[in-house]
Order: C-alpha cells, then sequence, then structure tokens
C-alpha cells in the first residue's frame, strides 16, 4: 500500500518542500521502517511498563527477559527443536488439508448436485470450532500428532472449500463459452479457464486456511502438546516462567507474520491484481 | 451446399415467476453462403444475440434447425468461431496464448502455431504484443485480439456479437474499415450482429433485418456496393444512403435503438 502520497502542489506556482519533511517522506516510505516502525512505541511501552516495577515481576518479564530467555532457549536446543516440531505439524496438517479441499472443493463447485447434497453438511461442520474436536479426538487417537494434525486439516480445508466454490462461481460465463467455441473440451476447459480464473479466491482460501490452521495448532498444543511452541508457553506458566510465556507469544506473532508478508500475501496479490484489474475494466465499460 | 443454414428457428422462454411460456424468436429463416458476410440488424431486445447463442450452441432452441455445411449443430464447437462483445479474453494468458488457444486446443504443434500466430497478428496490427496481457492493450486492441484469436482458428463461420458496440466512436470506424480490408483479404464466412444500419450496411453483403420481439425476418436486403470498400468513399455512394434510408423506415420511423445493448 502506498499510503504515502507527496504534498498536493498547487497548480501554479510550486511550493518547496522543505528538506526534513523530504527526508522524512523517504524515511517513511522505506520499508522496513514501515513494517518495523509501528512496533517501536509498542516496545517503549512494555519496556517502560515492565522496568518501571509496578507490576509484579511474576506476572510480567521485560522486552530484556525476553531476549535473555530467547537466546538461552536457542542455546539449550530447545527453541530449534520446538519450532521445528510446531511447522512439521503445521506442513502436516497444511499438506492433507490442502490434498483433500483442493479435490473437494473442486467438486462441489462443479458438480451442482454435489453442492446440493453437502451444502448443510459443509456449513454444519464448519460450525464446529476446530478445537471442540480434541475431546473425542484424544478419545480416539490418544495424545498423538494424529489428533494434532487431524485439528489442522479440519480448520484449513473448510475456508479453502467455500473459497473455491466462490472462486468457481466467479468465473466468468462467457469465458468457458469462449474456451468451448474455441474447441476445448470438458477437461481442458477446467484446467485451461475454471482453474486459472477461481484462483485468486483460491488464493484468498488458502491463506485464510493456512491462518486458522496456526491458530488451531497453538490451541491444540497446548491441549494435547509434549513438544512445540504452545507447549513450551504452557509449560513454562506451570514453572512460573513469565519471560517464556511471553516469548512464545512473540514467536508465534513473527512467524506467522513472515509467512504471511513473505509468502502467502505476495501470491494472492500477483493473482489477484492481474485478474482484478481485467474485471475492473470490464466493468467500467 | 450453404455454410450456415437456419431453417424456421424458434424459441421460446418459460417465466420463472409466471410460469408463462413466451416467445423469444417467433421463426427466423435465413442463409450464408461461403465466403459472405451477412449481417443480422434489429430492434434492441428483438433477439438477435439469442439468434447467435443458438448458431453457437451456448443455449437450446426451441424448434427449427441449425445447420453448418449441413451438419446440424449441438453444443459449442470449432467450426463456430465467436467473437463477444465483451471481448471474453483470457486475462491470465498473454496476447500470442490468446491467440494460439483454439490451435493448441486441436494439436497443432508450437512451432507451427507460433508462425500461424505472428501471421495473423500482423493482420489485425497486433504484432510486437505478443508478450503484452489482454489488461494492457486498449478497447479497440482488445477487440482485435478477440477477432484474431477466431481467424487463426479458421472456422467455417465467424459469428460477431456486436463486438464493436463497447468501443469508442472514433475507434470503431477504424475497426469497421479494418474487418472491411481483412474480410476483403482472407473472405472468411461471417455472421455479424449489430443494432447499428450504417456499420450493417458498410460491412455486409446482405443485411437481414429483424422485426420486434418475437422476431421473425422482416427483409434480407442484398447490398451491392462494389468492394474493396473505404468509409470515406463508400458511404458518399447514393446507394449506401438509400440502403440505410431503406432500412431505417423497415425498423420503424427512422428511430433505430440509438443506446442498445
Amino acid at each position: 500500500m502506498t499510503t504515502m502520497t507527496p504534498p498536493a502542489a498547487p497548480t501554479r506556482t510550486p511550493v518547496r518542500v522543505p528538506l526534513w519533511r523530504r527526508f522524512g517522506t523517504a524515511l517513511l516510505a522505506h520499508p522496513a521502517v514501515r513494517t518495523l516502525g509501528p512496533f517501536v512505541p509498542f516496545l517503549l511501552i512494555w519496556w517502560a511498563v515492565a522496568a518501571a516495577g509496578t507490576v509484579n515481576a511474576a506476572f510480567i518479564a521485560g522486552p530484556v527477559e525476553v531476549w535473555q530467555s530467547f537466546t538461552e532457549l536457542v542455546r539449550k536446543g530447545m527453541m530449534p527443536s520446538y519450532l521445528g516440531d510446531s511447522l512439521e505439524r503445521l506442513a502436516y496438517g497444511v499438506g492433507f488439508g490442502l490434498l483433500i479441499g483442493l479435490p473437494l472443493g473442486f467438486v462441489v463447485a462443479l458438480s451442482s448436485w454435489a453442492r446440493r447434497l453437502t451444502w448443510p453438511l459443509l456449513l454444519f461442520f464448519q460450525a464446529i470450532a476446530d478445537i471442540a474436536w480434541l475431546p473425542i479426538l484424544i478419545v480416539w487417537f490418544g495424545f498423538s500428532l494424529t489428533s494434532v494434525t487431524f485439528v489442522i486439516v479440519y480448520t484449513v480445508v473448510f475456508p479453502l472449500m467455500l473459497g473455491i466454490v466462490a472462486g468457481v462461481d466467479q468465473v466468468p460465463r462467457e469465458l468457458v463459452n469462449a474456451a468451448r467455441s474455441l474447441g476445448a473440451g470438458r477437461l481442458r476447459v477446467f484446467f485451461e479457464v475454471i482453474v486459472p480464473g477461481s484462483l485468486p479466491a483460491v488464493a484468498s482460501g488458502v491463506r485464510t486456511g493456512l491462518g486458522y490452521g496456526w491458530r488451531a495448532l497453538i490451541a491444540a498444543e497446548i491441549i494435547v502438546g509434549t513438544s512445540g511452541i504452545g507447549f513450551m508457553m504452557f509449560d513454562a506458566r506451570r514453572a512460573g516462567e513469565v519471560s517464556q510465556v511471553f516469548l512464545g507469544m512473540i514467536v508465534l506473532g513473527v512467524l506467522w507474520y513472515a509467512l504471511d508478508a513473505l509468502i502467502l500475501a505476495p501470491f494472492e496479490r500477483a493473482t489477484v491484481e492481474r485478474w482484478g484489474l481485467v474485471r475492473q475494466m470490464e466493468a467500467a465499460r | 451446399m450453404n455454410t450456415l443454414e437456419i431453417n424456421g428457428l424458434r424459441k421460446e422462454y418459460v417465466d420463472h415467476y409466471t410460469g408463462e411460456t413466451i416467445p423469444a424468436i417467433g421463426e427466423v429463416t435465413f442463409s450464408i453462403g461461403e465466403g459472405e458476410f451477412v449481417s443480422v440488424l434489429g430492434p434492441s431486445g428483438c433477439g438477435k444475440t439469442t439468434v447467435l447463442n443458438i448458431v453457437a450452441g451456448f443455449i437450446d432452441h426451441t424448434a427449427g434447425d441449425v445447420l453448418v455445411h449441413g451438419r446440424s449443430v449441438h453444443g459449442p464447437g470449432p467450426d463456430r468461431g465467436v467473437v463477444f462483445q465483451s471481448h471474453a479474453l483470457f486475462p491470465w494468458k498473454t496476447v500470442l496464448g490468446n491467440v494460439t488457444f483454439g490451435l493448441r486446443m486441436k494439436g497443432v504443434p508450437r512451432a507451427q502455431r507460433d508462425v500461424a500466430a505472428a501471421d495473423i497478428l500482423e493482420l489485425v496490427g497486433l504484432s510486437g504484443f505478443e508478450r503484452k496481457y489482454p489488461h494492457e492493450l486498449s478497447g479497440g486492441m482488445q477487440q482485435r485480439l478477440g477477432l484474431a484469436r477466431v481467424l487463426v482458428n479458421e472456422p467455417e463461420v465467424m459469428l460477431m456479437d456486436e463486438p464493436f458496440a463497447s468501443i469508442d466512436a472514433q475507434t470503431r470506424r477504424k475497426l469497421q474499415q479494418d474487418l472491411t480490408e481483412i474480410f476483403e483479404k482472407r473472405r472468411p464466412t461471417v455472421f455479424f450482429v449489430t443494432h447499428d444500419i450504417d456499420e450493417a450496411v458498410f460491412l455486409s453483403d446482405r443485411v437481414v433485418v429483424l422485426s420486434h420481439r418475437p422476431s421473425t425476418v422482416a427483409e434480407i436486403i442484398d447490398i451491392e456496393l462494389p468492394r474493396p470498400r473505404i468509409w470515406r468513399e463508400t458511404v458518399e455512394d447514393p446507394r449506401f444512403r438509400e440502403y440505410t434510408h431503406h432500412i431505417e423506415e423497415r425498423l420503424g420511423g427512422g428511430e433505430p435503438d440509438a443506446q442498445a445493448g
């Protein structure tokens, strides 16, 4: 987003922008400043509250203590190993989620009888919160990776399927007609028109699904946990290590931010922008 | 044998609210010969686009026959290429990807496709734009691409559904002139739907005038203007004005739908 617009220059006599202001504008436009800037006041307030000592140290840990426990956990190898466990579970869950959700989503989107048959079920099961499955899953699979994977798959599949249905419905009928009158059969229409045409919505579905999956993972780790970031936080609470609890929260935020900003958002933007632009042009006519 | 024959075509809709049967096309019969340019002209909502959509195989008809080289039409097919009013280009494909789509569906090898594409892009004036995406082109260029995509496929008949209706007036003139030149060079068989009388007379060998709904053929007029046609000269021809005046009267009071869609 380019929110930084240069000061509006009058039409006749251009006003000289002061040097400090131009420097400020350039600085604020820098991506690193734009990304990290908003965290600076937040960190300062946090540090000030922790350092003031008005709140009992058993309830709050300052940035310095959190940093220390971070370096300590990295040195001991716990942080890398827990992080690895969490990410591995996420990868499993999302992998299976995509494997199930993508084909199922397209079947429901394309076949009217499949949609009629499954739509009420979809809405029903979507309404059952992911962690609400945990009690029964623990009965079935115990405190295992299977239980955690199931929860993530569950959270990923529904937004993905709903995204695909919305995306397929958005594909202009005329593009399908055009392809068919250029000699494309059903299968070619699917791969050449339906799939690329619904890609922007599928991309948003994947992004939403992953976001839910990430949260579900931490919740599952807290309940099922034997390792992982969620487990680390809950375990630290028991041991009274507030700094590790804070650290866990920060790690969650940073990881998701990185995943979203570096992979998911650019992918979604790349598809939505090109496709969306075309739709806008057509609508403007 | 005629390239396209439409015999006793009828179309009825069932209104979903009232359950009534509404006739859209009363009875339409005409044919198009090999290499002939035929326009179908009529007031807005008269069902001319419905006729085209039936010929294209996008919608079913209630009665009658649509024959391409004597074969009955069922569903869309590459023997009937369609140029859409909204262009209907694939936004995720480049100009080259759009043009070669039909050949790819036919299984034409890549080298051959690229040669054919270069040839046709030259013809429509899009050489050098191969790597652009449709949204990077102007409306006029998009429709040139829509035309090229169908021309390169060498359909038995080209169906053009008000292809220039959404393009600004100046560009439209240029496109009409260029389409005429392309037609005179290649002689495809063209079924052209429009509500613009000047356009129909300028482009066509014959004009089929449809009546109001439910549409029937009001008149078929042979346009005996010499080719090659050049806009500036052709409109000066007294016969051009005779044709347009005649059609205007035919359509009722010289007030055809100015802003039809």
